[in-house]
């Protein structure tokens, strides 16, 4: 065999176990910020993600995040921690603003909502601008 | 052109003197979002809390006057609360928001806020309009 076909062999297989290690299991949970004033993705937003307690319904913290280039953060729950219940979703949004130098109408946005089957697939995006938000529930 | 008649001028009368004001909209079925509870709350910086300002039911237009008067209205962060959850169940659905809760900061109370909330069993959107 040829040096350069091993070369690319090596770099199929290294490619596939890059891909394996980063989708462990997706998160069941995704978010997606958009800034509907530039019509860019919201990139460097900090997040965190709440559940909470069925019993004391006080709010535990599950992640902190940022989103990335793409306006998405990976990563926010594993199959594992996501049961049926109330979840928040809080989005550091004035900080976003502010980092472009501008003011916003709202501190921040939390958009809480209920997990009935935690085998399906939630996406819950925010499209912002300094004066509005809209979310909706995606899979 | 419509003339003005007494009941309207009695309408305009009654027309909400709040500096705050709502409005609900059921986009699933459009219409208005109708006997909805909600609350206004404000933040006491002091003590770190919520207090709640008023708290009522939008009419068959899907508002709710009265929300706050000029006095009370000062520069701070306010938060309203839309029982959604309560409101999809009474119409028999399921919701994926158990309530709505849009925070804001207000920095002129000599302007006017209107904030309406569009939504569905699935969605929901909020701008500042006045």
């Amino acid at each position: 065999m040829s040096a350069f076909r091993l070369q690319q062999l090596k770099s199929h297989i290294l490619f596939e176990s890059k891909i394996a290690a980063m989708s462990g299991s997706p998160s069941p949970l995704t978010t997606h910020v958009l800034n509907t004033a530039l019509g860019v993705p919201g990139t460097n937003v900090t997040l965190r993600l709440y559940q909470q307690d069925t019993s004391t319904d006080v709010w535990q913290l599950i992640t902190t995040g940022t989103t990335n280039d793409d306006g998405r953060c990976p990563g926010l729950i594993t199959q594992e921690q996501f049961k049926a219940g109330v979840y928040k979703l809080h989005f550091e949004t004035s900080q976003y603003w502010a980092s472009m130098g501008q003011t916003s109408f709202y501190p921040y946005v939390e958009i809480v909502f209920t997990i009935t089957d935690p085998g399906q697939k939630y996406h819950v995006p925010l499209l912002v601008s300094r004066f509005s938000y809209s979310t909706y529930r995606g899979s | 052109m419509k003339s003005v008649n007494s009941k309207d001028l009695q309408k305009m009368a009654v027309a909400d003197s709040s500096p705050l004001t709502t409005h609900v909209l059921n986009t699933s079925d459009g219409v208005p979002g109708a006997k909805m509870a909600l609350s206004l709350h404000r933040l006491d910086t002091r003590l770190m809390i919520w207090s709640m300002i008023s708290v009522g039911t939008t009419n068959e237009d899907g508002y709710c006057p009265g929300l706050i008067s000029r006095e009370a209205f000062i520069p701070g962060m306010y938060k309203l609360r839309f029982e959604t959850g309560s409101y999809w169940e009474g119409l028999g659905k399921t919701s994926f928001y158990p309530y709505v809760e849009i925070v804001f900061t207000i920095h002129n109370p000599a302007e006017r806020f209107h904030l309406p909330l569009l939504m569905s069993s699935f969605s929901y959107s909020t701008c500042r309009g006045n």
